[in-house]
């Protein structure tokens, strides 16, 4: 493998936040994550009447409440998600807006299918009503994919390119993948990059229907990603990100495409296995041990004991990977002993991909 | 008959204030949507389609351009209901 060009850029993470089962915003998700406080709690079956006891949520997520009335009457669950991180990112404690915006920031936003229940209620309205087409128009927009990223640079000015990746589990690593080639090839100046999953009872039944069995958990997580060379003033960088690979695998066994990730990402970034720090996977339940397992064989115990487990937010669909990079960040925060480590996160989505960054974090 | 007038012009403003997001205090007989309460043409549409289901009618979507303001969407909903 020849070491990417686009390297040259030298991406650098230097802001992000998370709406994830631990509250809105960073600083929930910091003290949770080194809380190591699990979140899966009983669901009131009246609002969730799917088929599961029990789910990780965003705690008192409304989307009017979070958001406001204005602008939110027909916003459904994942957009929501993604447009209150999003705002959380840019602004600080006091709501003053600290991350400026414009033609150059770039959005992108991985997701699986973006709102499964948006989807099918609007399908549903159209088979049971009076007529084919009496549905409620204002809830088109959410039954598309790309809803949550439209919306977004709606609300937050961002009118650089809009892009939203479908990579399931993997999505947040692409997603970085893909805001890369943006800054390098001058597409953008800056983007905010993440993914966003919700919980739904279409989602608890597809999830069901598949052969599930992990905890669903639901959030998003979005990071401010800039050339090292042209860092917004007030910002330093938290990690740069030193390459990110991706393999599709076509048979049930994702180990050989993983392997060949993790193996394609070092060589990009001309390290060597023993010198990672950390090795953090971002699937949860027996998909997870498997992932762990290997990144145990490939790295050792001690750096993948290094990382708090990912199934404290259960089972977050698009937005686990991408909640791991937050959870590295989190980490870094608080220990000193993190400085300047190299870090490899991976992903492995059930449906075939599988995928790896290196990230090192800063001094 | 009155009362019945009367409780279609109040659903009317119901669905109306619903989909603009206005409180039904902001919104007279005669102030226009696109103008006056900063409404798009999605929320034409919506209106369009909410009366069309909640009173049961068609509505043409060449009826679009007369319905700016309360008073012409009952107008444009009687006729399509044959109130």
């Amino acid at each position: 493998m020849s070491s990417p060009a686009y390297a040259a850029v030298r991406p650098v993470i230097t802001a992000w936040s998370a709406v994830s089962p631990f509250g809105v915003g960073r600083k929930f998700f910091v003290d949770g994550v080194l809380a190591g406080q699990p979140t899966a709690a009983p669901l009131d079956r009246e609002q969730w009447p799917g088929p599961d006891e029990q789910a990780c949520l965003v705690p008192d997520f409304s989307v009017k409440e979070v958001l406001g009335r204005k602008g939110t009457r027909s916003m459904d669950r994942v957009t929501g998600l993604a447009v209150s991180t999003i705002g959380q990112l840019l602004h600080d404690a006091d709501g003053n807006r600290v991350v400026r915006t414009g033609e150059e920031s770039a959005l992108v936003l991985g997701t699986t299918m973006g709102s499964a229940q948006s989807t099918m209620d609007f399908v549903r309205d159209s088979f049971t009503g009076g007529q084919p087409h009496h549905v409620d128009p204002a809830r088109m927009p959410n039954s598309v994919m790309n809803c949550a990223a439209g919306q977004c640079a709606i609300w937050h000015q961002l009118r650089g390119p809009n892009t939203t990746l479908a990579g399931g589990g993997a999505a947040g690593l692409l997603s970085l993948d893909y805001a890369r080639r943006l800054l390098h090839h001058g597409r953008a100046g800056q983007a905010l990059v993440g993914a966003a999953e919700e919980y739904s009872t279409a989602r608890a039944w597809l999830h069901r229907h598949s052969g599930g069995t992990t905890v669903l958990g639901e959030g998003c997580a979005i990071l401010l990603v800039e050339p090292a060379a042209a860092v917004g003033e007030g910002r330093r960088p938290l990690a740069e990100v030193l390459a990110v690979q991706s393999r599709f695998y076509l048979d049930a066994d994702p180990r050989r495409a993983l392997a060949a990730s993790v193996r394609d990402v070092l060589t990009d970034a001309g390290v060597r296995q023993e010198e990672v720090w950390a090795a953090v996977g971002s699937a949860v339940g027996e998909p997870g041990e498997h992932e762990h397992a290997q990144l145990r064989a490939l790295f050792g115990d001690a750096a993948v004991n290094r990382m708090p487990g990912a199934d404290l937010l259960g089972d977050t669909g698009a937005a686990s990977s991408a909640l791991r990079i937050a959870t590295v960040l989190s980490v870094a925060e608080r220990s000193a002993e993190a400085a300047g480590k190299l870090v490899v996160l991976s992903a492995v989505d059930p449906y075939g991909t599988a995928a790896c960054a290196l990230l090192r974090l800063a001094d | 008959m009155t009362a019945m007038v009367e409780e279609r012009i109040s659903k009317i403003k119901e669905i109306v204030c619903e989909i603009l997001e206005l409180d039904e205090s902001e919104v007279t007989n005669t102030s226009l949507f696109v103008d006056d309460h900063g409404a798009d043409s999605l929320g034409s549409i919506e209106i369009l389609a909410s009366l069309e289901k909640a009173f049961g009618v068609t509505i043409e979507q060449s009826e679009l351009p007369r319905m700016v303001n309360l008073d012409g969407v009952y107008e444009v909903t009687a006729e399509a209901a044959g109130w």
